[in-house]
């Protein structure tokens, strides 16, 4: 019977040219993202594949010079495409991918790229993430807001209560009947993108590399669609009525997708403001200058480096000593000020999961967030990420410091021979469990959701009795 | 249309709405929407006039410690207990630390309506001599997951979420009255249908527009002051935002028209937000992306590296050998930082800057043109959709579009090529090396902070007359085919 009420809603499906238009303009849309996102991964990773080598032939190239000198005129550690952005490029853009490797400081990541974009990224990047977080519900929500509420509206309802056929087969069969045709998009965006990741695959790490994470995708954009059927087939029996459940489709996706996000983020950021760069500069500075505790000025640290020097080679004069003391000065101050700059950055990243924690929370209101929170974490574009890559750069900023001081000790003058001792950088973003770590709350979230749909159905369709 | 049917109709439509709960419930959901995005772009407002203070109050006392330090260092004779490269009294010194000056871009009271590019652009700069601020600068520290989720604004309630309870207060109109049958009613009365529907459409545009105005205008005065009022920024602002509700009410009119059934009204309607609104404005990027694509700033950067390097290669060695070998610099070592050693820093220093600020300026050259012709397309484009046309117009008018903010980072290059002008003459001087006196402190050059709210390269004019037009084209086919429905 099931099979019978699924062939006969997928007939009237496939006979109305509204559907057949929806699925068109949808295929024309997935087609553009697919397009889009695999350009913008192929761009993006060639020239920071091409800039990572460019800037370090740069750096051993550099000639005779002051090592010191030499270290300040660095390179740059250029975080990689990650293998997913076909899929999602998320935060690519919003958070940059440039870290300066120079003495001193801590560099920061620089050159977003969207703060040289037009007003038009307001409006989104039409890549597959976009095209499942906001077209794929709405199209959902077009399809099945009538699916019962047709048969109200055509008196059909009795007819088919009437007839041999139970609500639950009538409420299965209808899913099924909507699901099928979800799946037939859904496919075509997960074949779609697996036939753009070939390269990705055929190359170094092989499939291994991305097969899992993208089959952990899939496994959650399945779930989503379900989900997403789900409700729009529930709102559709409740409301009975395919105006009133398509405005209320409608205006919930557009409260979750647009309302609800932006407010709990104006929300985070009331509740755990971020410091103004002025501030953050005026307090590092200080901690960096004055010290932290009792650990002294800077010139007083500094005296007592050159007294502990002193003593340790026994001589009397800074002159005398078999090592230069510049260098020494320069790595003493490196670890007092590398701590208070860790310091201050962890205190920034804590502040920001909270806020990302609290924006999250939010997606109990809407789950087209948790999915975001999810793909984001799943194609390694999300914020986590993005600090590991920091981490990874500063710790490397150290150790140039740590090689450059070494050699500067003894010499005052470094060629290219030296300059090559000076490792390259290499990222790699982590693996599946810790993706799947990151991404368990808003999978959590999407079960919930899903749940809490499936029980409202259960409901609806028990009042049919 | 007489007075005494227009006043009936009114009398009508307000019993209609006041009785639709859901239509109730919407419009209070808009309204705290509404007041909620007022507050959240006031209070930004505030924080940046705070956080200029603060940088007002910075200034003021590092140029007061910087003064108070030299007077000190001359009066003990020239001698400083200090750490040499905190010696305020070597230019290169100050150069790097109490030197560099901040350069502000004031807010303007508008940009609580529409925040545009003021979470991506820095409205302040610390402008070194020896960093080129558009490589070094980002905006505030700000949580990237949350500028990925985009801003919550007046323009965004305006743009997103307005058109939609539009939708829901008109998609019927018309419909309903067939539904209902009291469409056969209507038709035998002597008025005529589509004056009665233009009529209805007309004083629910109205109601709707007034009631926005009601709580945005009073409701911003509250919060930022009235001296907006006084600006022709609003009045343009007014203007635009009241015709673009007018479009959708017209495009509601056109669709009502088209004699559907309530559901499929609903779903056209949502369907042209749908694509003008998202679909349309993404288009137009991926298009424009092709045609003018935005190289990296990655390339500034290889410029700049590519220019020092071959500098070294030649005239820079020659002059590092020349710095490094003076007897006076006494550099050949790494123990001892001497003054020699201080001043032939400064000098490398500043003759790679100069090499390095000619480089970038061809790479930053081609990268602004790229944008500027993105810019140039998006003007000729936005008419495309309204949605696109009237974020554009809002961003320009509250002064946080991307022009502005460009304009602004030229200045700061003028105003950074100033302070290099300053700095260089001083820490080239080698009589004595430390030659920067408490005159030369107060004689650092100043930026001079201004809102930047002009929108000159925006034909406000022929926009609005030509969107004007376009809403009154709409209305009129809907109106006509009305006339044709009801004969």
């Amino acid at each position: 019977m099931i099979w019978l009420i699924v062939k006969k809603e997928l007939t009237e499906l496939v006979r109305t040219a509204k559907v057949g238009w929806l699925l068109a303009g949808m295929a024309a849309l997935l087609g553009l993202a697919l397009y889009n996102g695999y350009a913008y991964a192929t761009t993006h990773s060639q020239l920071l594949r091409e800039s990572q080598e460019t800037t370090y032939q740069q750096f051993i190239s550099q000639g005779d010079k002051n090592p010191h000198l030499g270290a300040h005129f660095g390179f740059y550690a250029y975080k990689p495409t990650a293998d997913l952005a076909l899929v999602d490029n998320g935060l690519e853009d919003y958070t940059g991918n440039s870290f300066y490797l120079e003495p001193h400081r801590r560099g920061i990541v620089r050159f977003k790229e969207v703060s040289d974009a037009t007003g038009l990224r307001s409006f989104g990047f039409l890549n597959v993430g976009y095209f499942a977080q906001f077209l794929l519900p709405l199209f959902i929500f077009l399809l099945t807001h009538g699916i019962f509420a047709k048969e109200w509206e055509n008196g059909t309802i009795k007819l088919l209560l009437s007839a041999r056929v139970r609500p639950g087969q009538l409420v299965l069969g209808k899913l099924l009947a909507c699901g099928l045709v979800v799946l037939v998009l859904v496919g075509g965006l997960v074949l779609g993108s697996l036939g753009l990741l070939a390269p990705a695959g055929a190359g170094a790490g092989g499939w291994g590399r991305v097969l899992p994470a993208y089959g952990c995708y899939v496994a959650g954009l399945l779930l989503y669609a379900l989900l997403l059927t789900v409700l729009g087939a529930t709102v559709s029996l409740l409301t009975r009525s395919s105006a009133l459940a398509l405005v209320g489709l409608v205006g919930f996706w557009l409260l979750g997708v647009f309302l609800v996000p932006r407010l709990a983020s104006e929300l985070a950021r009331r509740v755990h403001p971020a410091i103004t760069s002025v501030a953050f500069d005026d307090q590092t500075f200080r901690d960096m200058q004055y010290g932290v505790g009792d650990e002294g000025t800077k010139d007083e640290r500094r005296e007592r480096l050159a007294q502990r020097t002193l003593a340790q080679y026994h001589v009397k004069r800074l002159e005398d000593l078999p090592v230069f003391f510049i260098p020494l000065t320069i790595e003493d101050a490196e670890e007092s000020d590398g701590r208070v700059m860790d310091r201050a950055y962890r205190t920034i990243e804590a502040n920001e999961a909270s806020q990302s924690r609290l924006v999250l929370a939010s997606a109990a209101l809407s789950p087209f967030l948790a999915f975001r929170g999810f793909s984001l974490h799943l194609t390694a574009t999300d914020l986590n990420t993005h600090n590991d890559f920091a981490q990874r750069a500063e710790d490397h900023r150290r150790r140039i410091g740590e090689v450059v001081d070494a050699f500067y000790q003894h010499h005052t003058v470094a060629g290219n021979d030296f300059w090559r001792t000076v490792p390259q950088f290499a990222y790699t973003a982590p693996g599946l469990p810790w993706r799947l770590a990151n991404a368990a709350a808003p999978l959590a979230v999407l079960l919930g959701w899903l749940a809490l749909s499936l029980g409202l159905l259960g409901w609806a369709a028990r009042r049919l009795h | 249309m007489t007075f005494s049917l227009f006043r009936l109709l009114l009398n009508q439509e307000l019993k209609l709405l006041s009785r639709n709960r859901i239509l109730a419930t919407l419009f209070s959901l808009i309204l705290v929407v509404l007041l909620a995005a007022l507050w959240v772009g006031s209070s930004q407002l505030h924080q940046q006039q705070r956080t200029i203070g603060q940088i007002g109050a910075h200034g003021r006392t590092e140029a007061d410690s910087l003064a108070r330090r030299i007077r000190r260092i001359e009066a003990a004779g020239m001698r400083y207990p200090g750490f040499i490269w905190d010696d305020p009294t070597y230019a290169y010194n100050t150069a790097r630390n109490e030197g560099p000056q901040y350069a502000v871009k004031q807010p303007f009271a508008l940009q609580a309506l529409a925040a545009g590019q003021r979470d991506l652009q820095p409205y302040y700069y610390k402008v070194y001599i020896t960093k080129k601020q558009m490589l070094v600068h980002e905006g505030e520290i700000d949580n990237s997951f949350l500028q990925f989720i985009g801003q919550f604004d007046v323009a965004f309630v305006v743009i997103y979420l307005l058109p939609l309870l539009i939708i829901v207060f008109t998609y019927n109109v018309l419909s309903s009255e067939k539904e209902q049958g009291t469409w056969v009613l209507l038709k035998t009365s002597n008025q005529s249908l589509a004056g009665l529907m233009l009529g209805r459409i007309g004083i629910r545009y109205a109601l709707f527009t007034g009631f926005f105005w009601l709580v945005v205008g009073p409701g911003l005065a509250l919060l930022v002051g009235p001296g907006f009022l006084a600006t022709a920024n609003w009045w343009w602002l007014v203007g635009f935002v009241s015709l673009y509700f007018a479009f959708w009410f017209a495009l509601a009119l056109l669709v009502n028209s088209l004699s559907l059934s309530s559901n499929l009204n609903a779903l056209t309607l949502l369907a042209s937000w749908l694509v003008l609104g998202l679909l349309l404005p993404n288009l137009l990027q991926i298009g424009l992306n092709q045609a003018y694509p935005i190289p990296s700033r990655i390339s500034l950067t290889t410029a700049e590296r590519n220019a020092v390097n071959r500098y070294f290669e030649r005239d820079g060695q020659t002059l590092t050998k020349a710095v490094f070998s003076s007897p006076r610099a006494l550099i050949r070592q790494a123990s001892v930082v001497t003054p020699g050693m201080v001043y032939g820093y400064g000098v490398i220093v500043y003759k790679s800057q100069e090499i390095k600020d000619q480089a970038a300026r061809v790479a930053e050259q081609q990268l602004v043109q790229q944008i500027e012709r993105q810019q140039a397309a998006l003007r000729q484009l936005q008419f495309l959709s309204p949605a696109l046309l009237l974020q554009e117009v809002l961003s320009a008018l509250a002064g946080t579009h991307w022009h502005q903010y460009n304009q602004f980072s030229r200045d700061v290059d003028v105003f950074r090529t100033q302070t290099q002008r300053f700095f260089y003459p001083k820490m080239a001087s080698e009589q004595t090396f430390r030659t920067f006196t408490v005159a030369d402190a107060a004689a650092i050059p100043r930026f001079q902070p201004r809102p930047y709210a002009s929108y000159a390269w925006l034909p406000m004019s022929r926009l609005l007359l030509g969107y004007a037009a376009l809403v009154a084209g709409l209305g009129l086919v809907g109106y006509r085919r009305l006339l044709s429905a009801s004969r």
